[in-house]
């Protein structure tokens, strides 16, 4: 025996009384919580998306999409760098806000607050809309590069094995609401994010479109002959 | 239906009850919440991870690294590739730069005491504030002509760091001791004395066909472990024949495990051991001739009395054990002789290393392949290879003289005495003689929490600098550290933050109107005008046509280095010299003091990673053991995780039992490096700090401590404590007699 | 794209149990801080770790070192016993640990032979500030998970990302994809890379190092650990060597 090992003790009757009284009365209520909480979970469960349609999460700094995309005809990529290039999107430095924002925009009291904010070296805390759990590896290279290109828009794959030239309809409308099977359309890298995070360039507030749960995930590889291996996001 | 969670909650509540229930459970708002590691500094570019090329320093040896940096965080080192040194690789205690880098108990700006000396109590400062207080007392001691009562204690600073320092200590007229708590000193005049060269050689193991070692763990924490490493995996499986390593050492170190043979040797006796199979190489003609006599002085150092037979019963290595080591290491060569660690920590240290490394003299083995290769000068005209390290029998004077007053500015950096000086010197109480101690360390060490004032660093990854290493590569080789990312603690105007130390000492030179002729006003300009000298010399493995091309280059690389400069430069052999008899004092055992894997020689202790590395001969980890042999343990009733009381003529210590099978029962080992008063969170008060009760007896020759001189008792306290081990943390896997988790083989495929 | 099946070929007559490879392996997997107390439980996590031997005892003693970690197993042990899924087999010989599916019945890590999973029986807790180290591309996770050598499968997704971009296929041997402690390693102990590509240097070593003696050629170095057991393993051990031992007798 190694010293100082815990040492087993005989429980009194008194004792095991009592906790046999507790583990039955325990277990009641076990079942009773597990019951109720099994029903709440699963109506939680049932709604499409966890951030609600109608509205996205308020901004430090009320960053207006519809102005850079719309009226100045600035694509995703200019201020999402890193998303042709590696796992995360990225929002842009506060640097680069500046690179225009140096001139443009005196008075705007959102422009001053952020100029104030980067004169102090503060970062601006702005809330995430889209996120995936830890667990999820999502990498946005990757999908912008399947889905960018000169593509051919079909209902069924021709070749299940040889799909690069091809796009299913079910995307092609998410990118462009006109498109019709057998099309050929030119697909820019900055157009592809709409597939995910629908028009955000008319979106005042910046929204979830798409649930982004794991079974949206798998559909769409499945639909699209990516690999459903766990690991392919699991790791 | 789609409902939104409005609605939902509408429908599970219609109650407040409900909407209370929901929210305890939380279970939709933990889903959404990615445990992101990282709170994204937004002025970064984020999202791409990057590799900068510098240099490790967490211990003597700068190894080449390469930083995983990612949002302007570091995340992972990696060895530098191109970096002669290490070559790829690196040790388990770089990786832990990231968490000294991060650690949760860093200084974050100047600080000055308040409360009793060494109560750790601080109070934060701004950066000029903290400058001034400095500079005044300075400034006053130099109106009293005092000068050479400000001693500035470093770790061995070399690089063109080293260059500053002592600059600004000798333009002001102080002095600067450089300090290693288990020092090599030994080493380096035995190297000096056989080589006669002042740069540590480098072992060409990789080519070797028999390694013979003395004392150092070399594989583990010697010298420069990773780059041995690198050629033990050559030496045992390359493109070539598999090399024999013989290991003689007076502890199981995790280098004799590795040995073909361990050699036990009684503590004190290496030196008669080399000069045994010196004698027995000579006396069978196996080695060069001419070397053996200006060895042995043209015959008039008696090597006769030193035949196997003489000494075996002295060092405990039978006669014939030694007649085949003899022959092997003179008959199978190249062969290499390396020697360290304990073998030149006793009070006959310096002699019995000279005795060792004279060996590679006897087989001819100097500056060939598969021997020990000489080291070139710097290609600096300024910087030299060596840094300055100060022996034991100078720090114990100045212990004397604080006692006396005599010093009223100490000024430490990264050295931390309190630790390392063992008790008897009296350091500590003397301190208190000490007017002001300031410390440039970012860690509240033993000696920065008995600071009066704290002017923190950076740490190396923030931080510029530069670095000679010693020992080279075997050619000319300078590593440049470059920061990997922005200080954490940031200096921001005047107010918190840290600094490089260099840039601290120059400040204080300008507040002190003192001119220390550097070529700019930053660290960063010494550093690139250091660099500029490499451009200009236009050789070795960055060129480029500008200034700025070359810098960037050797920022990219990591540094600089051209292997056609070597040393080729051989001085013949020196005589040898006696061997007098190593000294302990009275007592039961032998005590083997060693630097660990994680923490090495105290300086990874702050680290959770290091302190979490098992020890690879016991596994034990997280605190202070005792390696006893497990028969003499069981004579004196003691089990594993008994509290035994390890007492010295010096004073006592506690630590946890472990017996094993590989201890001599004349020896108990014990790790350093434990046993601190401060040094943050998983540090202190944890283990007990062996340096405290070792004799404060030294090299007869050197003044080096001889730290492995010390004799010990043991009592047991009764107490008992888990070892916390890795060993059994998982039950041993399945095995019969024919199928062993380790198979061997007697042949080499 | 080509098939993969990831191996490692680990050296012990190299080995020398300087645990670097541990370290790096902490470091890059985000490896909760062993403390103290979790060494005392006997529940400290290390996806890799060495294990030390002794033979013999003073003065004859040896002291031999061999890293264990999860063997990636053809036949893996632990799989059909998880209730779950959250442990399986995928296409690259991968054994792979779903920590989403994992309920933590700790089935799995009883049934393995080589002891290489590892059980959180606390919430993974560090200081603010050292979580600025951790890896973004792996997991943390969470308490009641098991957990396990991945072969630092993160390195290999980024890796094959990386070659795809430029239209490639990832190179063997190529730094970024091995794992960490195969990059750690100073003594090269370590060599990992694709047993399915018969051009890579590990197929060939390990196909050569597994032959069976024959006549009057010696046999390789290579062996499975536990192989008695059946499982197949991804990881080929070669044999340390010393000269004063006895040939084990190797037989299938």
């Amino acid at each position: 025996m190694i010293p100082g090992d815990f040492q087993v003790k005989k429980p009194t009757s008194k004792q095991l009384a009592i906790f046999g009284t507790l583990g039955v009365v325990g277990l009641g209520s076990f079942v009773a919580i597990a019951l109720g909480l099994t029903w709440i979970v699963s109506a939680w469960l049932g709604m499409p998306v966890i951030f609600a349609h109608d509205q996205g999460p308020t901004q430090p700094i009320a960053f207006p999409h519809p102005t850079h995309v719309q009226d100045l005809g600035l694509d995703c990529t200019f201020c999402h760098r890193n998303v042709t290039e590696g796992a995360a999107a990225t929002i842009p430095s506060a640097g680069l806000c500046l690179t225009c924002h140096q001139v443009v925009g005196d008075g705007l009291e959102q422009i001053e607050n952020m100029r104030e904010q980067v004169a102090d070296d503060r970062p601006i805390d702005w809330v995430r809309v889209h996120r995936v759990p830890d667990h999820v590896h999502f990498v946005h290279e990757a999908h912008i590069r399947r889905f960018s290109g000169v593509k051919t828009v079909v209902e069924e794959w021709t070749d299940p094995n040889e799909q690069a030239g091809e796009i299913r309809l079910g995307e092609a409308l998410r990118i462009d609401p006109s498109v019709s099977v057998g099309q050929t359309m030119e697909i820019a890298e900055a157009q592809v994010c709409s597939v995910c995070h629908g028009d955000v360039g008319s979106m005042a507030t910046v929204e979830q479109v798409r649930p982004l749960k794991m079974g949206d995930c798998v559909d769409c590889h499945r639909d699209n002959g990516a690999p459903t291996d766990c690991t392919t996001c699991h790791y | 239906m789609a409902i939104t969670r409005r609605q939902f909650m509408t429908y599970v509540g219609g109650s407040a009850a409900g909407a209370v229930v929901f929210q305890a459970c939380g279970v939709p708002a933990d889903e959404l919440l990615v445990q992101a590691p990282v709170e994204m500094p937004e002025d970064l570019v984020t999202g791409l991870d990057n590799w900068y090329a510098t240099l490790c320093r967490q211990c003597s040896t700068s190894e080449g690294i390469v930083v995983r940096v990612m949002e302007g965080r570091a995340k992972k080192v990696e060895g530098n590739i191109d970096y002669p040194i290490n070559q790829g690789s690196h040790s388990a205690r770089c990786e832990a730069g990231l968490q000294a880098l991060y650690h949760p108990d860093r200084i974050r700006g100047p600080m000055v005491r308040v409360g009793e000396r060494g109560s750790g109590q601080f109070r934060e400062i701004s950066w000029e504030d903290a400058l001034g207080r400095l500079t005044e007392q300075l400034q006053n001691i130099q109106n009293d002509g005092n000068q050479s009562s400000v001693v500035m204690a470093t770790d061995p600073v070399g690089g063109h760091l080293g260059g500053v320092v002592e600059r600004f200590v000798s333009k002001y007229g102080g002095r600067h001791m450089g300090y290693e708590p288990m020092e090599r000193t030994t080493v380096r005049r035995a190297i000096k004395h056989v080589f006669g060269q002042d740069t540590m050689p480098d072992f060409d193991i990789e080519n070797s066909n028999v390694v013979l070692s003395f004392g150092a763990d070399f594989l583990n924490t010697w010298g420069s472990p990773v780059r041995h490493a690198r050629g033990y995996g050559e030496f045992r499986q390359g493109d070539r024949e598999r090399g024999d390593f013989i290991h003689v050492d007076s502890r199981f170190s995790m280098t004799a495990a590795n040995a073909d043979k361990w050699v036990f040797v009684n503590p004190g006796t290496e030196g008669l051991l080399a000069l045994s199979i010196a004698q027995v190489i000579i006396d069978e003609g196996l080695g060069d001739a001419a070397a053996a006599q200006a060895l042995t002085n043209n015959g008039r150092f008696n090597l006769g009395a030193f035949a196997p037979d003489n000494v075996a019963g002295a060092t405990g290595v039978s006669a014939e054990r030694i007649h085949e080591v003899a022959v092997q290491f003179a008959s199978h060569g190249p062969s290499v002789a390396i020697g360290g660690g304990s073998a030149g920590a006793h009070t006959n240290g310096f002699a019995n290393l000279v005795a060792i490394y004279s060996l590679n003299q006897l087989v001819g083995s100097v500056n060939k392949p598969g021997g020990v290769i000489l080291n070139p000068t710097s290609p600096f005209k300024d910087v030299p290879v060596t840094a300055g390290v100060d022996s034991f029998a100078d720090w114990h004077r100045l212990a004397e003289e604080m006692r006396n007053g005599g010093v009223q500015v100490l000024m430490v950096r990264d050295a931390d005495l309190f630790h390392g000086l063992p008790q008897a010197t009296g350091f500590k109480g003397a301190s208190f003689n000490v007017p002001l101690i300031v410390s440039f360390s970012g860690f509240i060490d033993d000696t920065t929490a008995m600071s009066d004032l704290v002017l923190p660093q950076h740490n190396s990854l923030e931080d510029w600098g530069s670095d000679i290493p010693d020992a080279g590569p075997g050619y000319q080789t300078v590593g440049f550290q470059q920061p990997v990312v922005r200080p954490f603690f940031e200096h921001r105007g005047e107010h918190l933050g840290t600094r490089n130390f260099g840039d601290t000492l120059m400040a204080v030179a300008l507040g002190l109107e003192m001119d220390l002729e550097l070529p700019g006003d930053t660290f960063q300009d010494v550093l690139k005008d250091g660099a500029r000298q490499l451009f200009e010399e236009n050789r070795g493995s960055v060129k480029a046509v500008t200034f700025e091309g070359f810098w960037n280059g050797l920022l990219q690389r990591g540094g600089w280095w051209d292997d056609s400069k070597k040393e080729t430069h051989v001085f013949a052999a020196s005589p040898l010299v006696e061997v007098p008899q190593a000294s302990f004092s009275n007592r039961d055992f032998y005590l083997m003091p060693f630097a660990t894997t994680g923490i090495g020689d105290g300086r990874g202790a702050a680290l959770p990673w290091m302190q979490a590395t098992p020890d690879p001969i016991t596994s034990a980890t997280w605190q202070t053991w005792v390696e006893i042999n497990m028969h003499t343990a069981e004579e004196l009733g003691i089990s594993e995780g008994d509290v035994v009381r390890i007492t010295s003529d010096a004073g006592s210590i506690e630590a946890l039992a472990y017996p094993h099978p590989g201890v001599s029962p004349n020896v108990v080992a014990v790790p350093v490096g434990q046993g601190h008063i401060a040094g943050g969170r998983y540090a202190k008060d944890r283990g007990s700090n062996v340096y405290s009760i070792l004799d404060a007896s030294s090299d007869s020759t050197t003044g080096a401590l001889a730290w492995a001189a010390t004799k010990v008792d043991i009592v047991k306290t009764g107490e008992w404590k888990r070892v916390p081990k890795l060993e059994n943390t998982v039950t041993e896997p399945p095995r019969d007699d024919e199928r062993l988790i380790i198979e061997i083989t007697p042949l080499d495929s | 794209m080509a098939e993969n099946k990831w191996g490692m070929i680990v050296d012990i007559d190299k080995c020398i149990g300087c645990q670097a490879c541990v370290v790096a392996c902490q470091s890059e997997n985000n490896i909760p801080i062993n403390e103290e107390g979790h060494f005392n439980q006997r529940r400290a996590i290390e996806w890799i770790r060495i294990e030390r031997y002794w033979e013999g005892e003073f003065p004859n003693v040896r002291a031999r070192f061999v890293p264990v970690f999860c063997q990636q197993c053809d036949d893996a042990p632990c799989e059909p016993v998880c209730p779950v899924y959250a442990t399986y087999h995928n296409s690259e010989g991968l054994n792979v640990q779903v920590y989403n599916r994992c309920i933590g019945t700790r089935f799995c890590a009883n049934n393995c032979p080589y002891q290489a999973r590892f059980f959180n029986f606390w919430e993974p807790e560090w200081p603010e500030s050292l979580k600025n180290q951790l890896n973004p591309d792996v997991t943390v996770r969470s308490r009641g998970i098991m957990e396990k050598c991945t072969f630092c499968i993160q390195r290999i997704r980024r890796s094959t990302r990386e070659a795809a971009k430029d239209g490639q296929e990832v190179e063997d041997g190529d730094r970024g994809m091995s794992p960490a402690c195969v990059n750690a390693c100073p003594t090269h102990a370590l060599t990992f890379g694709n047993l399915d590509d018969s051009d890579s240097a590990i197929s060939k070593q390990s196909k050569e190092e597994l032959k069976q003696p024959a006549g009057s050629r010696p046999g390789g170095r290579g062996y499975h650990m536990l192989e008695h057991l059946g499982t197949h393993p991804n990881v080929v051990y070669l044999k340390k060597v010393d000269k004063t031992a006895e040939e084990h007798e190797v037989h299938g």
